[in-house]
């Protein structure tokens, strides 16, 4: 590799953001080069479940977002060489009690308000959905328009993608500087080498903050810690996503639908559980802060055995084979951080998604790449931006 | 008549005298290697390894109720079933069958010892599976008592009935799983290897070897010597990727149980 590089734009980060936002650049024949510390999807793209899920965003410009981006996924699979086993399955939204359910009828409201598809289900309703839930449950709230992909292929496949047409992914490779001269982005330095670039889009996930201080700049991103089971493959036996009001609670910080126990709220417990492709079920997840570790503990993994089987009693015979924990570029308000810095030309940001990142890959990456290549978008993206927690 | 029980009398006698009763289970089992599956088959306790998994089961023939998970289950076919109802000199041995010609009741077969050498003919009088996609048999035959404590295993061939079958093309090295849980082809890694992947975990994120059953206690190594073979790198510089608990499969049951 030559000592000197050059490329039009710089892509750090080589998870499902710096992919799709490689992939829209490459599609409007930018050069564009992708440095990944690691490897591809190493990171939180790598570790995590497939929800694309709409009915737990938070209702206005974040929900707008994700029915865009979810109006995206049928087109790239198309598009994509490698399958990304998507697939338009539906979501549950399960309550545990009336307070919770009070809630959901309420989001549902505001959520159809936005022109989102849900509806409210009593226990008997779910029956049609779900075969068998938990004596707890009270009933739920369901979105067809969620969907599920397999988060690992879609990374894969849209860096690949853009590899075909045209760009350069360079794994192994930490970037060290950013070199700004005149309010200007001139140089990345990284372990192998340097290389000029007039854009750089930082999509480095949990290591954005890192980046952010090359150039003098707090971006505000924290690794929050999300702990998944895995179990046995199945024949299919749960054909939609589900996840319960907690979840919710503790994603978007809604106080009424926090978990009740001190140990699980503790730990940020919600339910989640689908089937993939293969026929595992992903059972999850907790929300906990603790720096850097992204090993599972048996606490956590305890608890969330225990919080499935109230969902979903029947999943009791299922062998869990393994788990793993992933952990989210988190942001102070849970919602991503795109857009322009102010004084730096030629820096763009495009992370903290906290656990979204899947759900909006594909229009961040469009999004980005309007910013980048045209100077504006096609959809507002100023709510995202990083002078929102100033 | 009395049993032929080569140097383990004790270990056996009590299962050779519960026999006369019904079906009971001969564990024929001596070494001490770490593995349970016994103990967690028997739906009756009587067999239990305890805590140490390295130590040889221990057998309650009085708490045995015949059922054969015991053999569909033990790994290293080391558990088979005893019933000397008949009281007529014959008794009737259930073995583990997995051979890939099923064979059919009430034919003859050569009954075989521990090490292929056959012993007697013998009479197959039922053959069944425990189900739950378990692909093991369990062959009950009729023979003498006396070679009863021997058999271990049936064989019936379709070459010694039809004559010798030509094999068809075999399928290359390439078609064969490197791992099994998955089901993922060697060729599957290597055109995954091509792609430039450089570390282990990023070569199982992306071809699944590893993440079944075994998490890569079995496939793990081949991998490595795959990826050193592609890299040219040594295998202490491509280390190893981490187990995630549990490290053997566990039911959701009893992780949720609060005790695991």
């Amino acid at each position: 590799m030559p000592e000197v590089m050059s490329s039009e734009v710089v892509v750090i980060g080589g998870g499902v953001i710096g992919a799709a936002v490689a992939y829209y650049l490459s599609r409007e024949g930018a050069e564009v080069m992708i440095v990944e510390e690691d490897d591809l999807a190493a990171g939180a793209s790598g570790a995590c479940d497939g929800f694309i899920s709409l009915q737990t965003k938070t209702p206005g410009p974040h929900l707008r977002l994700a029915m865009e981006s979810a109006q995206l996924f049928p087109a790239l699979a198309e598009d994509l060489e490698v399958d990304i086993e998507y697939r338009r399955c539906g979501g549950l939204l399960l309550a545990t009690s009336q307070d919770q359910m009070k809630e959901l009828r309420a989001r549902a409201k505001a959520l159809k308000a936005e022109g989102l598809e849900v509806e409210v289900l009593t226990v008997s309703d779910l029956k049609e959905l779900l075969p068998e839930v938990g004596k707890e449950v009270k009933g739920g709230s369901y979105c067809p328009l969620d969907a599920q992909v397999n988060p690992i292929s879609l990374t894969l496949g849209l860096a690949q993608k853009a590899q075909e047409m045209g760009a350069t992914i360079i794994r192994g490779c930490k970037v060290e500087n950013i070199v700004v001269t005149n309010n200007r982005v001139r140089e990345v330095h990284t372990t192998v080498g340097n290389i000029h670039s007039r854009r750089v889009v930082c999509a480095a996930g949990v290591g954005s903050n890192q980046i952010g201080k090359m150039i003098i700049v707090d971006v505000p991103v924290l690794p929050q810690r999300g702990q998944i089971l895995v179990t046995e493959s199945r024949e299919p036996v749960l054909k939609i996503l589900v996840a319960g009001a907690e979840y919710l609670g503790t994603k978007a910080n809604i106080q009424a639908l926090m978990p009740a126990d001190v140990e699980a709220a503790k730990l940020g417990l919600g339910f989640t559980a689908e089937q993939t492709a293969a026929g595992n079920l992903l059972l999850g997840s907790t929300r906990e802060f603790v720096g850097f570790d992204n090993q599972t503990t048996p606490e956590a993994m305890n608890a969330i055995a225990r919080n499935a089987l109230r969902y979903l009693p029947w999943v009791e015979d299922m062998d869990v084979i393994r788990s793993f924990a992933g952990l989210r570029p988190c942001s102070p308000d849970g919602l991503p951080i795109l857009g322009t810095i102010k004084g730096v030309r030629g820096f763009f940001l495009a992370t903290g998604h906290s656990g979204d990142g899947i759900c909006l890959a594909p229009i961040t990456g469009k999004m980005i790449s309007e910013l980048v290549l045209d100077g504006e978008t096609s959809l507002d993206i100023t709510p995202f931006s990083l002078y929102r927690f100033k | 008549m009395s049993p032929d029980i080569p140097g383990e009398g004790d270990l056996w006698r009590s299962s050779w005298e519960a026999a006369v009763d019904g079906a009971v289970a001969v564990v024929d089992c001596r070494e001490e290697i770490p593995c349970n599956p016994c103990e967690e088959a028997c739906p009756t306790g009587a067999i239990r390894v305890g805590p140490d998994i390295c130590a040889a089961p221990r057998f309650d023939p009085q708490a045995c109720n015949g059922c054969g998970r015991c053999v569909a289950l033990c790994p290293g076919m080391a558990v088979f079933l005893l019933d000397r109802r008949e009281k007529s000199g014959f008794a009737r041995v259930t073995v583990p069958y997995e051979m890939g010609e099923r064979p059919v009741e009430g034919e003859e077969v050569q009954v075989v010892d521990g090490e292929g050498k056959a012993l007697t003919g013998g009479k197959i009088l039922k053959i069944r599976a425990l189900g739950g996609g378990a692909p093991t048999l369990l062959v009950t035959v009729r023979v003498p008592e006396s070679v009863a404590l021997k058999v271990r295993g049936v064989r019936y061939r379709l070459m010694e009935r039809d004559g010798f079958r030509e094999v068809d093309k075999l399928p290359s090295l390439a078609d064969y799983p490197l791992c099994r849980c998955e089901d993922v082809p060697l060729e599957r890694v290597r055109d995954i290897l091509r792609t430039g992947l450089k570390s282990l975990p990023s070569l199982r994120r992306a071809s699944r070897v590893g993440l079944g059953y075994c998490q890569g206690m079995f496939c793990q190594s081949s991998l490595r010597q795959e990826l050193a073979e592609a890299t040219g790198r040594e295998g202490e510089e491509i280390g190893s990727f981490r187990v995630r608990p549990p490290v053997r499969p566990v039911k959701l049951g009893f992780l949720g149980g609060g005790n695991a």
